[in-house]
């Protein structure tokens, strides 16, 4: 809601106000930041609709899509489609007017597209895929391809090994009546610092393996049995459970409990020793503490995403030419042999404490955590004079990492595997005989959609849906979809499509921005009973 | 070809319903724009749209049918006239108003097959929710926050309504941190939000309801303190628009109060005590400042570059209010206040400099001023895709609403681009909303008495006996020692139009449940009586009897974790109020008369085979998503 502001004529103020711009996405930025949405003004996205007339050829999911990434200021968009409007593109696409009739579909959806949002470059290629697409350095211009079914197969081809030849990730999206999918092509390695983990998960301690200063902070304390009331009951409960750890270990031969048994041994020693004949008969850091004592008595974590990234060969091999992310990877991994643990975010949680105390932990934690960086620094700088690299890396980029380190993860396709509809349309064995065997633990029922979506992927020889299964009721249910997708011929509904170009979007905007962990391969929607599902074809 | 050609091919036998169906659409914002869209183009019949907002620039970024040159403008009209181009055949009806407002009766509310909640605040929710029970029509209930969403079929007596779970309250902070022992920047940027600046723009009566009182007692010395500092400030206040406003708020607030805080040697026996500032000081280092610098959000500012936003700021509000009190005062109007919004950059400058000055005082880190946009704001993030996605999810339910198979409704959730499906739950016994009988009468508020009310409808046409209880919104009009009031007419008693009352039976034999009768100002067509009950044709209203102990099944059925257990009870159905989610809405079998499949887990192999076995869903453990509001 806002609340009107009568218009005024005061000198204007001296300062700038925020950019207009920083107003008009500051709901975004919200999400992903300002590096985020750089990189989403630096892309060029492409959008791909085929040749060969099929209903509306997923063009309005398509179309959607677009629309989802024009809005947020994606820095420039090609749609390349060579049909003309019909009079049912009218009435399923949003951003097609009766004077649209006829005329190029491409140029006129970016015509409207293009009037979303004047920060946005629009263009359009009218000319059929088979002359353009072959040109010699026809793709350069795109950071991010999104091709709607159906392509043929020869073309789809070469998108693809375009794709994974220039590490760029492509979508392939198709919707056809209340059925929908998409598939992600991810290129061979595709690194992501920003996963956004729930803040909760992010939260290290350092309980079970203090460092000097914070040590050093628990000897300050004394014997807390001695301290005043008042003092008793602010003492931060980090600082709590540390000098208790210290009483556990000298009573059990030098390890801190790990069972849960033996945490809960610990918890009840901790609690004996609140205060309880206060005037409010207990003290809130002690409580603070026994309610941490599950959650935060636990080595510092490190998730197999980051343990995984580690043992990659783009991260043990560094050449002058590794990408800026794996020099950071390799100097996390170099610290964390050293010190068998990770960079220290630095965090602290809200708690029971004076605020002095509360600022001193708090600049404690701060501390380690930039000393943590500068160690991780120094080796980045070291292997960039070794391998005599050009640029320096810039020290937020380490910093990022560092905070992270422990959520970051990389997404790869080895096999430099295309779109599975891509592979099916070639009648790829291996592929059919994943889908086959991935229709034995389907659960949610949603691979016949797939199955359905993808039966016509090469025109001359369909799918054999006997080869998926041998079971006559499941045989039904795919044949079933088969028909379904065969009877819409084509035709999209706009509000799938909608969902589905809304789907897309969200994807292209984690692949673009590199923050959050995108879909890792197929997506299926059933529009008619609202559910979808994630398979690896 | 036919340009509803896709539509007609996809939507079989439905979309004769789509197109002779009469929708409300409660909000033109981020949902509100893209289901406009998709209503149109899905090419349902009549579209009734209604919002109270005009465009704002930060709604552009996902309010499609808005541009630059429609700001300020209202949402709804504007998203009428626009979307109006693209299905020429849709009758769409554009309402810039409240919901709240009267006009929007019962009557209205009745006119339509469906409403969709495309709202930003949670007492319009509860209204709509409310009026929708009330006369018996379906609501589709949507929200989103960032990458979240979800989406929520209402159906009176088949489905939980948005009231049958308690909604979350917001954070308070306890006065004594804000006021004198801040220990995080949250605390600063509260007290300038919800202290200061009411204090100075505001009406200082306000209570901000950040601030929480409850352990005042224990601080009656500090609190009697802070009301003179307070008083104080408010003599303050007098002088503006003078030339050294900036330096008695300045030296009241960051030296004078702060002194006095560091003279309390107790508080500060063995930690830092806060350091005042000095207004001359801050002064001096601003000065070498170049005033033409950007300052902008994203960087932290140095304590003389938020002493400058702080003076600049004071000098905007001070302007602003004096010039709108002018204003006022010749029309004779309240005197006007400024009050917090996070995109008005005045209040929103003011507020981080002053926070920022705070912090600097009490060794608390200082923020970035689009940082503290977030925390004082409560800015909910808000992207197209997730919105594009959770208006179609709401069409597609309105499909099986209007086919009317209400038990195959589900709940989305959309969880980072994720969607999640859950079984609706039954509505909430206990609830307040929709646990209760719910009636409609017509009235001629010209005439009608509490007696007629009483007499007429109550006791002769739904046979409640002596001991009853009337209440309205006020509190009790009617009860056996409360005769007086019968006489009086309604309207006397604040009973008007769309308005509701509450009768409790208070007969200690087999009581009736409570009812809620909505007033509706209408001359029923029996003339010789002046207060009608509404009844649809062939059906008459039958208050049921409150279930006794013996009546409730064993509640240990309908325990969440039986994945499946879905439940058929006879009759009136209670379940514990602590059990969080139920699974006894009855699945299509059951509504065919058949008992509903009781599935022992998913066995993997037969639900492969047979897609139509839609009994099986992913079961969210985490069910505490908030509904959020995007504006
Ligand atoms: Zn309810």
């Amino acid at each position: 809601m806002t609340t009107e502001i009568a218009p005024r004529d005061v000198t204007p103020p001296p300062l700038q106000a925020p950019t207009a711009k920083e107003k008009k996405y500051d709901r975004q930025l919200r999400l992903w930041a300002a590096s985020g949405q750089r990189a989403l003004e630096d892309s060029h996205v492409l959008l791909i609709v085929g040749d060969e007339y099929q209903g509306s050829n997923s063009s309005v999911a398509g179309v959607e899509a677009l629309k989802n990434l024009v809005l947020p200021s994606v820095g420039s968009f090609t749609i390349a489609d060579s049909a003309q409007v019909t009079v049912s593109d009218l009435g399923v696409n949003f951003f097609l007017d009766s004077d649209s009739l006829h005329k190029s579909r491409a140029e006129e959806t970016r015509r409207l597209l293009s009037e979303l949002n004047p920060d946005v470059t629009g263009h359009a290629i009218t000319t059929p895929l088979a002359e353009w697409l072959p040109v010699e350095g026809s793709l350069k211009p795109y950071n991010l391809i999104i091709a709607c079914a159906p392509i043929p197969s020869e073309i789809l081809q070469r998108i693809c090994f375009y794709a994974l030849q220039s590490s760029i990730p492509a979508i392939y999206v198709q919707s056809a009546g209340f059925y929908a999918s998409f598939s992600i092509q991810l290129p061979s390695a595709f690194p992501i610092v920003d996963t956004h983990p729930d803040p909760e998960s992010t939260q290290d301690l350092r309980l079970l393996a203090p460092w000097p200063e914070l040590d050093a902070a628990v000897d300050s304390l004394g014997d807390i049995s001695s301290l005043p009331d008042h003092d008793h009951g602010h003492i931060p409960y980090i600082l709590i459970l540390l000098y208790f750890l210290r009483e556990w270990k000298a009573n059990h031969n030098g390890n801190s409990p790990s069972t849960f048994k033996e945490k809960t041994e610990f918890r009840d020693l901790v609690r004996s020793r609140a205060r309880v004949d206060n005037p409010e008969g207990g003290e809130e850091n002690f409580d603070e503490a026994c309610a941490a004592v599950l959650k935060s008595i636990t080595p510092p974590p490190i998730d197999s995403g980051c343990k995984e990234m580690m043992a990659m060969h783009l991260c043990t091999s560094l050449s002058s030419d590794s990408a800026n992310f794996w020099v950071i990877a390799n100097a996390i991994k170099q610290f964390y042999e050293t010190h068998g643990v990770l960079p220290l975010p630095g965090s602290l949680p809200d708690m029971k404490a004076t605020s002095a105390e509360y600022i001193k932990l708090q600049s404690l934690y701060k501390a380690k955590a930039r000393s943590d960086v500068a160690e991780v620094t120094t080796t980045v700088r070291h292997t960039e004079s070794l391998l005599s690299r050009e640029t320096t890396i810039p020290e937020s980029e380490i910093e990022a990492f560092c905070r992270n380190a422990s959520h970051v993860r990389v997404l790869t396709n080895p096999a430099h595997e295309p779109f599975p509809s891509l592979r099916l349309g070639s009648g790829d064995h291996k592929t059919i005989s994943r889908i086959a065997s991935l229709l034995e633990n389907d659960w949610e029922a949603l691979l016949p959609v797939f199955v359905g979506l993808n039966a016509r992927a090469n025109p001359s020889s369909p799918l054999d849906v006997t080869a998926l299964t041998s079971d006559p009721e499941l045989l039904e249910t795919l044949t079933k979809a088969t028909a379904e997708v065969e009877r819409v011929s084509g035709g999209e509904l706009h509000n799938i499509s909608s969902v589905i170009g809304g789907m897309v979007a969200q994807e292209a905007i984690k692949l673009l921005t590199r923050q959050y962990v995108p879909v890792d391969g197929t997506c299926v929607f059933d529009g008619i009973r609202s559910k979808s599902g994630v398979y690896k074809i | 070809m036919p340009r509803d050609q896709y539509a007609r091919q996809s939507l079989g036998s439905t979309y004769r319903l789509v197109k002779e169906s009469r929708v409300l659409l409660v909000g033109a914002g981020g949902i509100g724009c893209e289901l406009l869209k998709n209503l149109v183009l899905t090419g349902f019949g009549e579209i009734h749209i209604i919002d109270l907002d005009t465009i704002d620039l930060s709604n552009l970024n996902r309010q499609f049918l808005f541009r630059q040159e429609h700001i300020k403008k209202p949402k709804a009209l504007v998203a009428k006239e626009v979307a109006q181009k693209f299905n020429p055949g849709v009758k769409l009806i554009a309402h810039h108003a409240n919901i709240k407002d009267r006009q929007f009766n019962l009557e209205w509310f009745a006119g339509f097959n469906i409403v969709f909640n495309a709202l930003d605040n949670m007492d319009a929710r509860r209204h709509v929710n409310k009026m929708c029970l009330a006369v018996d029509v379906p609501l589709i209930e949507s929200g989103t926050t960032g990458f979240k969403g979800q989406v929520q079929v209402i159906k009176k007596d088949k489905t939980a309504c948005y009231d049958c779970t308690a909604k979350t309250t917001p954070i308070s902070y306890p006065v004594c941190t804000i006021r004198s022992t801040p220990s995080q920047p949250i605390h600063c940027i509260v007290w300038a939000k919800s202290y200061l600046l009411p204090e100075l723009f505001g009406v200082s009566e306000d209570e901000p309801t950040e601030l929480d009182h409850s352990g005042d007692t224990d601080n009656v010395e500090e609190i009697e303190k802070l009301r003179q500092e307070a008083q104080a400030l408010k003599k303050i206040r007098e002088s503006m628009g003078s030339d050294d406003f900036a330096k008695h708020v300045f030296d009241k607030v960051f030296k004078e109060d702060i002194e006095r805080l560091v003279n309390m040697e107790d508080m500060w026996k063995d930690k830092k005590p806060p350091e005042p500032l000095s207004y001359e000081t801050l002064e001096q280092e601003a000065s070498s400042i170049n005033s033409s610098i950007k300052l902008d959000g994203q960087r932290i500012w140095s304590p003389a570059e938020n002493f400058i936003v702080f003076k600049d700021s004071l000098s905007r509000l001070s302007h602003r209010l004096a010039e709108e009190q002018s204003k006022a005062s010749k029309t004779a109007q309240p005197l006007p206040t400024i009050t917090f919004d996070k995109d008005d950059d005045d209040t929103m400058d003011f507020v981080a400099a002053t926070g920022n000055l705070r912090a600097i005082i009490f060794g608390i880190e200082t923020k970035s001023s689009f940082d503290i946009k977030q925390m004082a704001g409560n800015i909910i993030p808000a992207i197209a895709t997730t919105n594009a996605m959770v208006a179609g999810l709401c069409v597609m339910q309105a499909f099986k609403v209007l086919r009317g198979e209400f038990t195959r409704t589900r709940w989305l959730w959309l969880w980072n681009g994720s969607l999640r499906t859950d079984q609706l739950e039954k509505p909430n016994p206990e609830c307040p909303v929709c646990s209760v009988a719910m009636g409609r009468v017509h009235v001629d508020l010209e005439k009608a008495t509490l007696n007629d009310l009483v007499q007429d409808v109550l006791r002769t046409r739904l046979g409640y006996g002596e001991e009853l209880t009337v209440l309205t919104d006020a509190g009790i009009v009617y009860d056996p020692d409360l005769e007086d009031n019968l006489e009086k007419k309604l309207t006397d008693l604040d009973i008007e139009d769309a308005s509701f009352i509450l009768v409790k039976d208070e007969e200690d034999d087999n009581p009736r449940i409570d009812l809620r009768l909505a007033i509706e100002a209408k001359k029923p067509t029996d003339q010789s009586k002046p207060v009608a009950l509404v009844e649809k044709e062939g059906e008459t209203l039958d208050i049921p009897r409150r279930p006794t102990k013996e009546d409730a099944p064993n509640g240990g059925d309908v325990d969440g974790d039986d994945a499946n257990g879905s439940v058929v009870t006879n009759g009136f159905s209670i379940a514990p109020p602590t059990v969080k989610r139920k699974r006894d809405l009855v699945d299509d079998d059951a509504a065919s008369g058949t008992p509903a499949k009781k599935l022992q887990g998913p066995v993997a192999a037969e639900v492969a085979k047979n897609s139509a076995l839609n009994a099986i869903v992913i079961d969210e453990d985490d069910g505490t998503l908030l509904i959020a509001d995007d504006d």
